[in-house]
């Protein structure tokens, strides 16, 4: 488990800045980690100081090798979505726990993994506090990972590949241990949460660390047989791997940014429904999230939600922003846009499966239709752009309270809504304590004309049939399909009632 | 299933048949699928012919065979992969099939050539220079033949990574299975452990693939939307995307500013939805308030902001003329080759000369 860079530190940094923003708990958690940092260093160099008083000291030329290559992977270490890339430093633990076989591998293990924590912004930053931590938690992981090591094999240089093989699955899980209790309480500490919470929180992946260790040890094998002529062609290919996974972060960040600002920039044509798509992205996430989907089905639905009204932009200004009812034409342009919307998402192989996320017609529930078949996708959509059509203001209305938004969206779960994408945006939302709608809106609007308040999601008729009731009830007794389609279409933009249709009843 | 399986026992098979069955025949039957195999996973970061994995294990081959023994690997494994292969075309299986064939014997005759004239051949400096000369020879010659074939020899250093990982992997491999100095080699093990690190890498190059079609594909739908607004005639940002790619590579521009140029040709109407266009009132927008308007979106990204200086003219390269004489074009020819001709007259006294002479020289000639 790679545990400093990917794990360890951006938690303590984050934390770190969120209580600095914070008051007065900032000190005081301050002071506690400072005092585990500074207890956990003195037990390190304890630990040290028994094991050099009973074993070898070990030759200085590796000693060097391998804390030198420990710090660069330190610093080199790209986050990953899936946290595999980092295990470049407890790989080269294992290397320096086998190198050092039958010459005070403890004790060696031990002072290399005190170079893990010399992360260069950390030093430049003087930050010693977590220069403290880091080295300390490598320093004692390695040396557990060397103890759990060295008795299978027997302290003398066995080489058998098997044996080598064996003993390497119990170090892994030594180290893996060693360093989730450690960097569990440091992040306990600081963050005010309970231990066993991190602890579950950081679950180890002791799988995905295998294989690292099983390099590791073949690379520590090598380097007894060669010497450092080996590490060179050990770390070049890793190198290339970590090098071509930054840019392909990079380029994935640069690439999100971009349509990010460009479908803003876009949307800004409406100011009524500036930020929606960005909020709707947020809120797919938070779903997505609720529902465990993994990291690259994570992406995928949140560019889809990003990208769900792009369609919008073939509808001309005058006819988003007209105050009053739609004529039939003009409504014909405005529903437009889903079509549109569609034909682009389907444009992006990587979009294609989840391209009905922008039509309306894709998440209506027909009964008894089989939707374990189709992408849930569509319907998180759904849920995420209703969510927010009904917590922000509209020309046509005001933002409805979160409270009604939930109702509303229970009230048609099954006819328009998939019950389990409803239950996971609440889930989501309540357990962040986060509050949308009335009073609580991210950029509240200046207007002219103040807009009516207008009932449940049944609202966005407000300013379009003259011959019913504009404002209707809050508990409203309108057929619940019905409100169905209407939430459906003000989260769209625009509902259209034909002009001469006796609406409400008629359908 | 039943293919692959029956695929296997061939192959088992021939190289049993093929190779002294005292030898190493069962490594060599493992090394031959991973061969297949890595024939199908090919390296390719941007800017460089794409390096397939299997150039790795023959390096293991090499060191590991007698020169019989490598040759018998090798027919076997490249047979099983020209039946694997996703080419279509029976003529490409047989290209590429060659020029594999010609890059290991390529790798097979430099590593011979050292270990067998040099005296103290096991020892461990000749043994890794062997490896990394072979793989350099095995590489080089698969790099020369693709550039013969394809009539254009590139020397650029993009994407040289791949061929550091190639051959270090390789080697590593090679050494980690045999042992050198008399130390005793891991046997299979080191091959199929130190294959991660370069399958990692195989992996990583692949995402930055899909990453960047994605990303493209995303900048040409963008650029449909004008058209399905009904805005500019169909195929317009298409057509003259290629146009001015034309230009642009008949101008001399570099890659960096075609591709801007793509970007900004493809964009070059999307200003245009963010105006109020389509008002009652019939105002009609200006093409230069269109273009202005889109290079202010574009310019808030980092990625697109030299196409945003494109599009409104800033970057004052020619680029921005090449941009306006092809997206005139097309607005008068409207694909038809036809009115070719007539486009360009037009364009040369088109209103108030506006237009570069130097594009409108490179259009005809186009």
């Amino acid at each position: 488990m790679q545990l400093s860079r990917t794990r360890s530190t951006p938690a303590i940094q984050e934390t770190q800045e969120n209580s600095a923003s914070g008051d007065s708990n900032r000190s005081r958690s301050l002071d506690r980690l400072t005092i585990f940092a500074l207890a956990l260093a003195g037990f390190a160099l304890a630990v040290a100081t028994l094991i050099g008083r009973n074993s070898p000291l070990p030759d200085i030329a590796p000693l060097i090798v391998f804390a030198a290559l420990f710090a660069l992977a330190e610093n080199q270490v790209a986050v990953l979505p899936n946290r595999a890339s980092a295990s470049a430093s407890f790989m080269l633990a294992m290397a320096a726990v086998v190198a050092f076989q039958g010459q005070g591998p403890l004790l060696g293990a031990l002072i290399v993994g005190l170079a893990g924590g010399l992360y260069w912004p950390h030093l430049r930053s003087g930050d010693w506090r977590k220069i403290l931590f880091n080295c300390s938690n490598f320093a004692l992981s390695s040396c557990a990972a060397a103890a759990a090591f060295t008795p299978i094999v027997g302290g003398s240089g066995e080489r058998a590949s098997t044996v080598l093989l064996l003993a390497s699955v119990p170090a892994a899980l030594a180290f893996s241990l060693v360093n989730l209790l450690l960097l569990g309480a440091v992040v306990s500490i600081s963050t005010d949460t309970k231990y066993v919470e991190v602890l579950r929180e950081l679950r180890p992946r002791f799988v995905q660390i295998l294989p690292f260790a099983l390099l590791g040890v073949f690379m520590g094998r090598l380097y007894i047989d060669y010497g450092a002529v080996i590490i060179p062609l050990f770390v070049v290919p890793i190198l290339v791997a970590r090098h071509a996974f930054a840019s392909f972060l990079a380029l994935k960040e640069s690439h999100q940014a971009t349509i990010r600002i460009l479908i803003g920039a876009l949307e800004a044509k409406d100011p009524y429904t500036a930020g929606h798509a960005e909020r709707v992205a947020d809120y797919a996430v938070m779903i997505g999230r609720e529902m465990r989907f993994n990291s690259a089905r994570m992406e995928r639905l949140r560019f889809a939600a990003l990208m769900h009204d792009v369609g919008k932009l073939v509808v001309p200004n005058h006819l988003l922003n007209k105050p009053g009812k739609l004529t039939a034409e003009e409504f014909a342009i405005v529903r437009r846009h889903e079509a549109v919307s569609v034909e682009i998402l389907t444009r992006i192989d990587f979009l294609k499966p989840v391209a009905p996320s922008a039509t309306t017609e894709a998440h209506s529930m027909s009964e008894g239709a089989d939707d374990s078949a189709r992408p849930i996708e569509p319907f998180i959509v759904a849920v995420a752009d209703a969510y927010d059509a009904m917590t922000s203001t509209r020309s046509y209305r005001r933002a409805l309270p979160q409270e009604v938004a939930f109702e509303e969206l229970r009230k048609n779960v099954g006819k328009q809504f998939h019950a389990v994408v409803v239950e996971a945006l609440i889930t989501s939302l309540t357990r962040a304590g986060a509050q949308h709608g009335a009073g609580f809106e991210a950029a509240p609007h200046e207007f002219a004309v103040e807009p009516p308040i207008v009932g449940t999601g049944s609202a966005g008729l407000g300013d379009l049939a003259e011959g019913r009731p504009a404002v209707a009830p809050a508990t409203a007794t309108v057929d619940a399909l019905m409100a169905a389609e209407r939430i459906n279409d003000v989260a769209r933009g625009r509902t259209y009632i034909p002009e001469n249709s006796n609406e409400g009843a008629a359908r | 299933m039943i293919g692959a399986v029956s695929l296997a026992v061939i192959e088992l098979l021939a190289v049993r048949e093929l190779v002294d069955p005292k030898g190493p025949w069962l490594v060599l039957v493992f090394l031959g699928s991973a061969i297949a195999a890595g024939e199908r996973l090919n390296l390719r970061p941007a800017g460089r012919v794409a390096l397939p994995l299997s150039y790795a294990f023959f390096l293991v081959v090499v060191r590991a065979g007698t020169p019989a023994e490598v040759l018998a690997t090798m027919f076997v494994s490249l047979g099983l992969a020209f039946v694997l292969s996703p080419e279509r075309t029976l003529w490409r299986r047989v290209y590429i099939t060659a020029v594999r064939v010609a890059a290991i014997i390529a790798a097979l005759f430099t590593y011979r050539l050292i270990i067998d004239h040099v005296g103290f051949a096991d020892e461990r400096w000749i043994v890794l220079l062997a490896l990394v000369l072979a793989g350099i020879a095995e590489i080089g010659v698969s790099d020369a033949l693709t550039a013969v074939s394809a009539r254009s020899a590139s020397f650029a250093m993009h994407g040289r990574t791949a061929d550091l990982a190639i051959i270090t992997t390789g080697a590593l491999m090679a050494i980690s299975y045999n042992g050198i100095e008399g130390h005793a080699g891991m046997g299979l093990w080191g091959p199929v452990l130190f294959a991660f690190p370069l399958l990692a890498a195989w992996f990583a190059f692949e995402q930055v693939i899909a990453i960047r079609r994605t990303y493209d594909q995303t900048i040409v739908a963008l650029s449909l939307v004008p058209e399905l607004a009904g805005l500019t005639r169909p195929g317009h940002a298409a057509r003259v995307a290629e146009l001015s790619q034309k230009l642009g590579s008949d101008l001399g521009l570099s890659t960096d500013q075609l591709d801007a140029l793509h970007s900004a040709v493809l964009l070059h109407h999307l200003g245009h939805l963010c105006l109020d266009f389509g008002d009652p009132s019939g105002i009609e927008i200006a093409e230069r308030d269109v273009a202005n308007k889109g290079a202010e979106i574009l310019r808030q990204t980092e990625e697109l902001t030299p196409s945003a200086a494109i599009l409104d003219g800033t970057d004052g390269s020619i680029a921005s003329d090449i941009l306006r004489v092809a997206s005139a074009y097309d607005e008068i020819s409207n694909g038809d080759d036809a009115l070719s001709d007539a486009a360009i007259e037009s364009l040369h006294h088109g209103p108030g000369f506006s237009y570069d002479v130097r594009v409108l020289a490179a259009l005809e000639r186009i």
